[in-house]
């Protein structure tokens, strides 16, 4: 059984991407005690599946190095993988929390040697690289993963792969007897910070992200510029393997829009001017991006970059939003419509679109409890009853990393807030 | 401090038993490294293993231990014994695997490890476990420059969090641009019609709270001191002093519109009727009161057509007006086209822009003045000018794709966001080098730029929080966004970046988050970000010092002043541990309890340099911490093969790269030295902002050395390294390798 | 009918986006539209002809007030009806609807082409569909055959000679409706008698929406 202390002076912090590991610690690095929540067998969230950050093109895990670091070296944090919140009672300064702990497989006797992924020989999708790649059913998700312990998926437990699994480790490391198990907790302020997820390319039915192999996301699209992506960085199309090298970027793939998100997601034109600079970096002057967007957001300093892509012969912009994508003989994808700038009609074919995907709570759809607010898009929104819920990052607006980080540190002080006011009830 | 025991452990798992001949480890560690408790174990970070630690610990008085297993960065939960100086020793990801497994790499690869033991018994030695500064400040007070929306927000967020507040506001009242406004954008659903600005509700929520302490017409005429112990005089409207013990602090001090006068060819100026942002909000709260519509200046007629121009004197690639987007004027100027289309539909108005940025629920808002009426077009305009009573506006339609003219009773020019964030340092710093040298127009300009100081630092540094781009005093970094070069001072608001009214309440709350954090740490003696907790803290030997200065001008966070008799004052609370002070020291008398020119130039020495004749070279590695050490680590793990050749000493910092390691690597019989840093220049990834650059620098330098010991200058290489160049690092790695066998082997082996 | 053009110039002034959205049905979408051109790239006779102006464009040439441009054009008459740019439209403007709403008023007010051919099948189709209650298929094409003169009309014919005697082979076409036989519905007074109140209603309400 899992043991976890925690009191009415606890913080719990539920979600372990960027924004979650940010307000726990935040508040930890203050003097309080968290309990961070993450679903995952890891923590970093969808930050680490990015390949660079916009603006500085510097890479997401050089920033997760530093928020281990300050884990690790963080008594005070105490992390749940593998672990979703299943239900909420009690009021302000006093929650009692119950989390479900999904099986490892695997306990922290594992040193990340890696025997067992040699020993197996079962393949999955590799959700890390987004289903693009397969890993061995035992696995480390990333270099970067935190715990680094190995994980089993459950699809084998019962077969001879499993005991395989069992067998390779020296370390007596794999439990294959491990049960889920549901737990419970105090609390007394809760952080909901389980950010986003990518819109359901498939029901924007004109895009064809279903039907044609060389119509991607965005997220996949960063997977497949990362050198230690399924690819090893190259810009490789779907259909036949083909480096692709005239690309099209279609901006508000979901978002804007009433029939699918009504809300402007804020991120995803800067997302597709950095996506240009893989084209860039990746083929030079053979490497053609194109951007079809309706405004391209690109706020504050940003707007330094987007001058600075507008300025690559290479790119260009055509300010329409695609109408639809067709494919031809050659199995090219292409994008049909008008460029609103003085009536121009295109068929224009690439090599590969890329679809810049909106940004949807993660909230949707889950079962959160009632006092917590969300509006009419998901997004948990401020509580004017403050009450102890708090979101954080994305789960409460479409947000870029920076922004979700300063809205996590915020959401930490109100968490303190209350866990404060409560010691000094105890006092 | 208890007598010093020293002990070694070497781990046995994860094959490092079948890779190498763990016997002679032992051996290496009890003999070269003098360790009076030498043990091997077949699975260290075992509970078992670990427990034999914690009773070495407990029972035999161990105080020092080098742990030969894993890296660093692996086990630490398991290794982790607070109460001693610890080391580890990287035999697993810095040895057996990123070597073959072959009988031709066995012996380097023995010879490695060993070094590795040597290397890590050598470093424990010369560390001791940071008792924590007992002399830093425990003030609990926040103080809150600027009573504006961002400003107040902060500190009713602390006050609420049980924190005393300071809050000085230079002008009559608080409330700061919000308080000018007529309505604010809507901050919740639907998002459909302006709201009330909040500024008076907020403004009675500070007055009845007693943890708050409002200084109104005042401002803040000294601020000495650090985290923890900041003693600030405020200059208050009585012409008299008021003194405040502070903890830490958060500075809102806001924004101030574009100057509309730069824009001639927008008809600022020439015609009432062209307004900017805030003189529309003036007129609508003038029509407001008096229960009239809005009016045209030019004759106070009703205002029956209005045009709003985005982006005047913004995104001006140019470089005449501001280069950026202040993000908050499409909203802004929707709201304002909704003051005319609530009050009267029939009121023409048309916002004309180039890219209509309402990110988020700004979207709804923009539908919701669609749906009022309000006229949006893709346009750029070219002129205002005044045309009889009104005015005429000439732009480009980009759709329709012609140049037309508009009519308008009313123009509004969205202007922007200018930082009201103090002097730039560095300008000031120039005209004060200036200055001193007699110049009497750079010691007007002194005058001038201390003029518009808000915080009046006494920090050797300079007075104010260091610039970023465009004059903001915005982070640098995505993934911490309140990174500042002064410790525990937080910028919040539009001085940080351009922002609407929602986003800085966020921003507020944040920076009080993190102000509230550091006052807190300041008072355990522990560091701020990056090294957050670390209680180690510089001590300097005075009786060394040369009084070059050096660590002073270098510190990246301004923690270093001079004193009196012009020492070195160290400031802990405002120290980040990176060490570029001790890299910066030329006579090596700066140190840390657990980081110093000893414990890295120990394990320098530590190494075994084989003679001219072995062919085998040795290249000293000094890799950061953040970036090139977890690289290697990664490049370990995925089983990328390596030169055997190298060792590998992670550092805090390239800042901290003293030069005399390079000197004593070379003068020991070292063939070469590779230093890997994270980027530096406008684009920097140094965690310690400045770090990389400052020992880049330094480094440059070292050529003169190398040709003094009569070597080639490659012999120093400094490697720009990302975390993420897992793959091309070994290979980076092994062409660096090639090259210096290419060099005959060093000539000091042997001294 | 000209003269109701000048009228309607008048009232308005300068003002044709308040003339649309008044006079028009469903006029009152186009200040909705945020020109991302969805509507105008979906459009299914896009490739085929081309339009002086697509659906996206005329909305902003109503909000630029070019009332002649607008009403000169031909683009709200080249809609099928495909409801492809309703669908997608990102703001829900019903495009399709506001097409025909543009074109509906241009022709009330007597500013319609002469000789448009989808204005010519829509008056012929309503004209043989309101006569018989529903539409007599054999009249209805040989109306558009012969538009353009008899022999025109006789070599359209042969060339889908083919197509016709398949569909009366199949059972799908009655020869015999040229001679206004085949198909009928039951109640033709009946159906009159609801276009009657239909059409009365309909000016009712234009009435009242003119005097807003």
């Amino acid at each position: 059984m899992t043991s976890i202390v925690a009191t009415n002076q606890t913080i719990l912090v539920v979600g372990g991407g960027i924004s979650g590991m940010t307000a726990a610690l935040e508040a930890a690095e203050t003097g309080k005690q968290v309990v961070l929540v993450e679903k995952n067998p890891y923590l970093g969230g969808r930050t680490v599946q990015l390949y660079r950050y916009f603006p500085k093109m510097c890479h997401p895990t050089c920033g997760l190095e530093i928020n281990l670091r300050r884990l690790k070296a963080n008594p005070r944090i105490q992390v749940l993988t593998l672990a979703e919140v299943t239900g909420i009672t009690g009021s302000k300064g006093a929650y009692s929390v119950s989390v479900k702990l999904k099986p490892r497989y695997v306990n922290t006797n594992c040193t990340a040697c890696g025997e067992c992924g040699k020993a197996v020989q079962t393949e999955i999708a590799d959700a890390f690289n987004y289903n693009l790649g397969k890993i061995k059913a035992a696995y480390l998700p990333s270099s970067m993963a935190y715990p680094q312990r190995y994980v089993i998926d459950p699809s084998i437990i019962g077969t001879p792969d499993a005991e395989r699994a069992k067998a390779a480790c020296k370390y007596d490391a794999v439990n294959l007897d491990d049960q889920e198990e549901v737990i419970s907790l105090n609390a007394g302020a809760i952080v909901w910070a389980t950010g986003w997820q990518p819109y359901d390319a498939s029901k924007i039915v004109y895009y064809g992200y279903d039907r044609f192999a060389n119509v991607i996301s965005n997220v996949e699209f960063e997977r497949l510029a990362d050198p230690h992506g399924p690819t090893g960085g190259r810009i490789l199309r779907p259909s036949d393997g083909k480096e692709a090298k005239n690309i099209a970027f279609i901006q508000c793939a979901g978002s804007r829009d009433e029939n699918h998100l009504r809300h402007c997601s804020r991120f995803c034109c800067m997302g597709s001017l950095k996506q240009t600079h893989y084209v860039q970096e990746k083929y030079g002057d053979a490497g053609k991006s194109t951007i079809y967007y309706i405004d391209i957001r690109a706020i504050d300093r940003f707007e330094d970059f987007y001058q600075k892509v507008k300025a690559n012969p290479n790119v260009s912009f055509v300010k329409s939003k695609v109408a639809r994508i067709t494919e031809d003989k050659d199995g090219n994808p292409v994008c049909n419509g008008v460029d609103t700038e003085g009536y121009v009609r295109y068929a224009n074919a690439h090599d590969l679109v890329v679809l810049a995907l909106g940004m949807e709570p993660s909230v949707k759809g889950v079962e959160i409890p009632a006092e917590v607010m969300s509006d009419s898009s998901g997004f948990i929104m401020a509580d004017p009853a403050n009450a102890g819920i708090f979101g954080a990052g994305c789960a409460t607006n479409a947000l870029d990393v920076n922004r979700a980080v300063q809205s996590a540190t915020a959401a930490a002080l109100r968490a303190i807030q209350v866990v404060n006011k409560v010691a000094r009830a105890e006092a | 401090m208890a007598d010093t025991k020293t002990a070694a452990y070497i781990c046995k798992g994860c094959e490092i038993d079948k890779r190498v001949d763990v016997s002679a480890l032992v051996k290496t560690a009890t003999k070269s490294g003098k360790m009076n408790l030498v043990r091997e174990h077949d699975f260290l970070c075992s509970a078992e293993g670990v427990a034999m630690i914690q009773n070495d610990i407990d029972n035999e008085g161990v105080t020092h231990a080098a742990i030969c297993a894993c890296s660093r960065r692996a086990k630490t939960e398991a290794f982790n014994f607070p109460t001693i100086a610890m080391s580890r020793g990287n035999l697993r990801e810095g040895v057996i695997w990123i070597r073959p497994d072959t009988e031709d790499a066995r012996e380097t690869t023995q010879e490695m490890a060993e070094d590795y033991v040597r290397m890590a018994c050598a470093e424990v030695k010369a560390m001791q476990v940071p008792p924590g500064n007992q002399k830093t400040g425990t003030v609990k007070t926040l103080l809150v420059v600027g009573g504006g929306m961002s400003g107040m927000t902060s500190a009713l967020e602390a006050s609420k969090a049980g924190y005393k507040v300071v809050l000085v506001e230079k002008t009559g009242a608080l409330g700061g641009w919000a308080g000018k406004l007529y309505r604010r954008v809507p901050t919740r659903e639907p998002f459909k019609a302006p709201e009330d600005n909040g500024v008076a509700d907020m403004v009675a929520r500070i007055e009845a709270d007693s943890n708050i302490k409002v200084y109104l017409n005042a401002t803040i005429a000294k601020t000495d001191g650090a985290p923890g112990r900041f003693k600030v005089e405020i200059a208050i409207e009585s012409g008299g002093i008021a003194q405040e013990d502070i903890g830490a602090i958060v500075q809102a001090t806001g924004f101030s519109l574009y100057d509309a006068n730069k824009l001639p060819e927008f008809g600022y100026g020439k015609t009432p009727n062209v307004v900017d942002q805030a003189g529309l909000e003036a007129l609508a709260r003038e029509a407001a009161a008096a229960g009239k519509p809005i009016c045209r200046p030019f004759d106070g007629q009703p205002v029956k057509s209005v045009v709003f121009v985005q982006c005047a004197g913004q995104r001006d690639a140019s470089g005449t007006h501001l280069q950026y987007c202040s993000g908050f004027c499409c909203n802004t100027s929707i709201k304002q086209a909704m003051y005319f289309k609530d009050a009267n539909p029939d009121i023409d108005t048309v916002v004309l822009f180039t890219d209509l940025r309402t990110p988020g629920n700004g979207e709804d808002f923009y539908r919701a003045a669609q749906n009022k009426g309000v006229i949006f077009s893709k346009g750029v305009v070219s002129s205002v000018t005044p045309s009889g009573n009104a005015c005429a506006v000439k732009f480009k339609d980009l759709i329709l794709n012609e140049d037309t003219e508009a009519q308008a009773d009313l123009v509004v020019l969205a202007t922007g966001m200018v930082p009201n964030s103090g002097p730039d340092l560095d300008q000031l710093s120039e005209a004060n080098r200036q200055a001193e040298g007699g110049d009497e127009a750079a010691k007007e300009q002194v005058v001038q730029l201390m003029s518009k100081s808000v915080l009046n630092l006494t920090y050797r540094q300079g007075p104010d929080m260091p610039q970023f781009k465009h004059g903001f005093n915005d982070s640098h970094f995505i993934c911490f966004p309140y990174e500042t070069r002064r410790t525990a001072i937080y910028t919040a608001g539009p001085v940080r970046r351009p922002m609407d009214i929602l986003q800085a309440q966020e921003d507020a709350t944040g920076a009080a988050m993190k102000a509230i954090q550091a006052l807190e740490n300041a008072g355990l003696g522990k560091a701020a970000h990056p090294r957050a907790g670390d209680l180690s803290f510089p001590t300097v030997r005075l009786e060394g010092c040369t009084q070059c200065k050096r660590c002073t001008v270098e510190c990246p966070f301004g923690a270093i002043d001079e004193d009196e008799k012009r020492f070195p004052l160290f400031n802990e609370s405002r120290c980040r541990r990176c060490g570029t002070c001790m890299g910066a020291c030329p006579v090596r008398v700066i140190s840390f309890e657990n980081y110093s020119v000893n414990t890295v130039g120990s394990q320098i020495k530590a190494v075994d340099v084989p003679d001219e004749f072995s062919e085998k070279p040795r290249i000293l590695i000094l890799a950061c911490e953040n970036d090139a050490y977890p690289a290697l680590d990664m490049a370990g793990m995925n089983r990328h093969e390596y030169d055997p050749y190298v060792r590998v000493i992670p550092i805090r910092c390239l800042g901290s790269v003293n030069t005399i390691w390079i000197t004593d690597a070379l003068n020991g019989g070292y063939d070469g030295v590779m230093l890997m840093g994270c980027k530096h220049g406008e684009e920097y990834q140094c965690h310690f902002v400045k770090g990389s650059e400052l020992g880049r620098y330094r480094l440059s330098k070292v050529g003169d050395t190398l040709k003094g010991m009569n070597l080639e200058t490659e012999r120093v290489m400094d490697l720009e390294v990302a975390i993420t160049d897992i793959a091309t690092l070994p290979q980076k790695i092994n062409d660096y390798a090639a090259l210096i066998k290419s060099f005959p082997p060093s000539p000091f082996k042997g001294f | 009918m000209s003269d109701l053009n000048q009228e309607m110039a008048e009232r308005y002034k300068n003002n044709f986006l308040k003339e649309i959205e008044e006079q028009a049905e469903m006029g009152e979408w186009v200040k909705m539209c945020m020109q991302c051109g969805l509507c105008s790239g979906s459009c299914p006779t896009n490739f085929h002809s081309g339009w002086d102006h697509p659906p996206q464009e005329i909305f902003m040439l109503i909000r630029a007030g070019k009332r002649e441009e607008v009403l000169n054009s031909e683009g709200m008459y080249m809609c099928t009806s495909c409801y492809n740019c309703y669908v997608r439209c990102p703001r829900k403007v019903p495009v399709t609807h506001v097409m025909h709403g543009i074109a509906e008023y241009a022709y009330r007010i007597g500013r319609a082409p002469k000789a448009q051919p989808t204005l010519h099948l829509s008056k012929t189709f309503w004209s043989n569909a309101t006569k018989y209650g529903r539409v007599n298929e054999v009249q209805l094409t040989q109306s558009l055959y012969f538009k353009d003169g008899v022999g025109a009309g006789i070599k359209k014919g042969l060339e889908m000679k083919d197509v016709a005697l398949g569909l009366v082979k199949a059972g799908r076409l009655n020869p015999l409706e040229a001679l206004g036989m085949g198909h009928k519905c039951k109640d033709i007074k009946g159906i009159h008698a609801m276009l009657a109140k239909a059409e009365e209603l309909e000016a009712r309400n234009k009435a009242a929406k003119g005097k807003e």
